[in-house]
């Protein structure tokens, strides 16, 4: 029984807007990423998924469950995390999470204690005392996380949940997301228009454009040859982009970046030795991955 | 010299990682009654801080004051023993408690409302309710449900007080109980139409103004507009369309209710005719409002987009 199943599945808003066309896509436990451009129907696919949405034509169905005639039961098992604002300014983290625990059928001893430790788990310690309205956008994230994990679902919806976050907070919530799926056993679907991000955590890629599904893959398929290394050096990329062309890679520099075109293993070592021979300042390597753009067309 | 030092703590912070939970899960009723539950809290301020509570206890306060007033003074009277007389002049009874405090009934819901429903619509949360084991059906019952019975708290208080005052100041207890025991069914029938009345008016005005200050305004508008209007119609002499015009309009309908079941009142010499077309007419009209309201809210929340 797959994870998530869906055939045919297409939604059209009322006005004439076609948010899905005819998805039909399985999925199996693990981190799936969900990307596509903004548009292109993530919000939807996950809403049907919850049974919030009825879909237009077409079916799916979650853990086992219908979307549309068992909405109720598959709602116990599964975590929401929706994209838009969703936390009254006047509450506690605490209150509020352990009222969700408690609207997913947690009994009120339970709720409160599973709030308690699933806010800490997030990183919200004696903040969860304080009202909402005061958080901080990764405060306020983080609760969002909270209150789809409160009921130890078997499967967590994240609507961007990097959206609004600097740097240092999209590391941090990525890397819960992923401690939610590998060490906690909760099968995840991320929505995310970032491919870089979602890509440094998920297993399974899906992507959609326009409401259609572009592909669905094991994320290894997705990244394979991608093409491009680049070198960061503070000075000398010239004489370092020289080098390696002279090594038999084909390299070019682009003002202190130099690129190189990946094909095999081989420039890792070559631009290591390069870099220690001329005794260049190096400033990172870094593997280019291919762009959304890339992976549309 | 060293001063003696705490000796150093041994404890140690373990991160027990995630743990699953295995106990028990409610399904849809226990849920949706904790549902009533919260809202009902909430309708009180209760869980949202210091400010949330002043104006449902102030107005609650408001609206058992009198009877209060109104057993202390009888307590004095009986002992002064002019309990007879006080019996015959006091306008504070069970049969005007209604009108006595309906302004505090209106402002309560209109206030309290909007806060059950709007709160949600405004900042968003619905996608957490409808996400969960909750139908919008049972969402928008526990809400309404709510209202209702923070309001019928408002309206059965005062009453409960004036029946135990009066059965502790009569002379015989007994012959006091007496007295006072076929009172409860009748104003418990008025408290409980007009609490759903008022309760499902706001409602239906607060599920489709999320904007706190306009939903305000409406409610009170539905409660004190109409009653004007009517009270013009009247002096324009065409009497008899103003009676059927008046079963549109909430307030009305209730003081209408309480005259059914308690007749005129009497205050001060004057007689007020509250019921001016057969009592039953008043009641199916209150109880019609009633499973408008929850109608008209139910579809509001199978409809709204989340």
């Amino acid at each position: 029984m797959p994870l998530i199943a869906t055939h045919s599945l297409t939604k059209r808003y009322p006005g004439g807007v076609t948010a899905l066309e005819d998805l039909s896509v399985e999925l199996e436990p693990g981190i799936i990423g969900l990307v596509g451009a903004n548009g292109a129907g993530k919000s939807t696919l996950l809403r049907i998924l919850l049974g919030l949405l009825p879909p237009t034509s077409g079916g799916a169905s979650v853990l086992g469950y219908d979307v549309v005639s068992q909405g109720t039961t598959l709602r116990q098992f599964v975590g929401y995390m929706p994209e838009s604002d969703c936390l009254p300014p006047d509450t506690t983290a605490a209150d509020f999470v352990g009222q969700m625990a408690r609207l997913s059928g947690l009994p009120a001893t339970a709720a409160r204690e599973r709030a308690a430790e699933v806010l800490r788990h997030v990183g919200l310690y004696e903040e969860r005392y304080r009202p909402m309205g005061g958080y901080s956008t990764g405060m306020r994230q983080r609760v969002k996380l909270a209150q789809a994990l409160v009921h130890d679902p078997r499967l967590l919806l994240l609507d961007e949940p990097t959206n609004g976050l600097d740097p240092a907070g999209r590391d941090e919530m990525l890397a819960l997301v992923e401690r939610t799926g590998s060490e906690f056993g909760i099968a995840v679907v991320v929505a995310s228009h970032l491919l870089g991000e979602i890509e440094r955590v998920c297993d399974h890629l899906v992507a959609v454009d326009a409401g259609r599904l572009i592909r669905s893959a094991p994320l290894t398929t997705f990244t394979e040859h991608t093409g491009t290394l680049a070198v960061d050096v503070e000075e000398g990329a010239q004489a370092l982009a020289d080098a390696l062309v002279a090594a038999g890679l084909q390299a070019v520099a682009d003002g202190r970046t130099v690129l190189i075109e990946l094909v095999d293993d081989r420039p890792w070592d070559l631009v290591r030795d390069a870099v220690a021979d001329l005794q260049l300042p190096l400033v990172r390597i870094e593997q280019r991955r291919r762009g959304l753009e890339e992976l549309f067309q | 010299m060293t001063a003696p030092r705490a000796t150093q703590a041994t404890g140690n912070i373990y991160d027990l990682g995630y743990r699953g939970y295995d106990g028990p899960r409610l399904g849809r009723v226990t849920v949706g009654l904790g549902l009533l539950r919260q809202s009902l809290r909430e309708a009180y301020g209760i869980g949202r801080g210091g400010r949330a509570k002043i104006a449902p206890f102030v107005l609650l306060a408001f609206a058992v004051f009198p009877a209060i007033l109104a057993v202390g003074f009888r307590a004095l009277a009986a002992q002064t023993g002019a309990g007879e007389q006080f019996e015959q002049e006091v306008p504070i009874r069970h049969d005007t408690y209604q009108s006595v405090t309906s302004l505090f009934v209106w402002l309560f819901v209109a206030a309290q409302a909007p806060e059950l429903f709007g709160r949600d619509q405004r900042y968003g949360v619905l996608p957490l309710y409808f996400s969960r084991v909750l139908t919008r059906v049972d969402y928008a019952l526990a809400r309404t449900g709510g209202v209702f019975i923070a309001i019928l708290i408002v309206t059965v208080v005062p009453q409960l007080l004036l029946t135990i005052g009066g059965i502790l100041a009569a002379s015989d207890p007994v012959a006091g109980l007496g007295k006072e025991l076929p009172e409860i069914p009748r104003y418990l029938a008025v408290c409980v139409l007009e609490s759903g009345v008022f309760s499902g008016v706001a409602a239906v005005v607060a599920a489709y103004t999320p904007r706190r200050a306009y939903a305000v305004a409406a409610i009170i508008a539905l409660f004190i507009v109409p009653p004007i209007v009517v009270g013009i119609i009247t002096t324009l002499s065409v009497p008899d369309v103003a009676r059927v015009l008046l079963l549109a309009s909430p307030s009305d309908v209730i003081d209408g209710v309480n005259g059914a079941i308690y007749g005129p009142l009497t205050l001060g010499g004057e007689t007020f005719v509250l019921a001016t077309l057969p009592g039953w007419v008043y009641i199916v009209t209150a109880l019609g409002f009633v499973v408008a309201s929850l109608a008209i809210v139910i579809r509001r929340y199978l409809t709204i987009t989340v």
